[in-house]
């Protein structure tokens, strides 16, 4: 099992590095640019929701990101030390009423089901810790 | 995110390069959204050059999509790769956003 670790700061400017660490991962475990890309969305989702607001008080917090890979199987575990929020709770958007009653938010979790296996989240000593895991194509 | 213009006719083409996800999409919106309060009503979005969106993206151009309608015009997306063309589908913003395969065809949806 390949291990990687990384801690991001709570700002939204942090996904420039997100990125670069992703592409870093995909290249040395041979994803295919497609997992790459899904991968980024899926970590960008959960980490734009930490960032915007699991802080309300501000100061500088660290978000933590623990990945590993097992075949083909990719394992995320997220945790920080914001307000208790567990994204598995938000509601799914309905998708099919019209444009204009369309709710706007919900959109980033509906994405990131869409692109999980699994999605667990507990809250412990203070933390908020999510743990995912999506299936990767290696080339 | 950078945004180019030009104009065919009174149709405007704003191309948009790099990546919208929600560190770069309020610069996005901004710029969008001016482009319908300064009057035009027939805009393309050329997304070839569009590597990555995120739902903040997304809610962009939602919220362009519905404030261009309700001004009685419309906004055509174009040349989406496949990756941007999937956030789409899983969005279930397909069938909600005027899409074209290139800006020939975005052309025609007016």
């Amino acid at each position: 099992m390949e291990q990687r670790a990384f801690i991001l700061k709570n700002s939204l400017s942090e996904l420039e590095t997100l990125r670069e660490r992703l592409e870093e991962f995909g290249e040395a475990w041979g994803f295919s640019p497609k997992s790459v890309f899904e991968t980024n969305l899926v970590l960008d989702e959960l980490v734009t929701n930490v960032i915007s607001y699991g802080f309300p008080e501000g100061g500088d917090h660290a978000v933590h990101l623990e990945m590993s890979l097992d075949g083909d199987m990719l394992h995320v575990v997220l945790s920080d030390d914001g307000r208790p929020f567990d994204p598995c709770q938000t509601p799914e958007p309905d998708m099919s009423c019209p444009l204009e009653d369309r709710p706007i938010g919900g959109l980033g979790i509906h994405l990131v089901r869409k692109l999980v296996e699994t999605l667990d989240y507990e809250r412990a000593d203070g933390r908020n810790i999510l743990r995912l895991s999506r299936r990767v194509q290696r080339t | 995110m950078q945004m180019n213009e030009s104009k065919s006719g009174d149709i405007v083409v704003l191309s948009v390069t790099g990546r919208l996800d929600s560190n770069t999409s309020p610069d996005f919106e901004e710029k969008l959204l001016v482009r319908i309060k300064d009057g035009e009503r027939k805009l393309v979005l050329d997304f070839g050059s569009l590597e990555y969106i995120s739902s903040a993206g997304l809610r962009v151009l939602l919220k362009a999509t519905r404030e261009v309608k309700a001004q009685g015009g419309k906004l055509v997306i174009c040349a989406a790769r496949d990756y941007i063309q999937e956030v789409f589908d899983l969005s279930g913003f397909t069938a909600v956003f005027a899409l074209a395969p290139d800006l020939g065809a975005a052309s025609g949806h007016f």
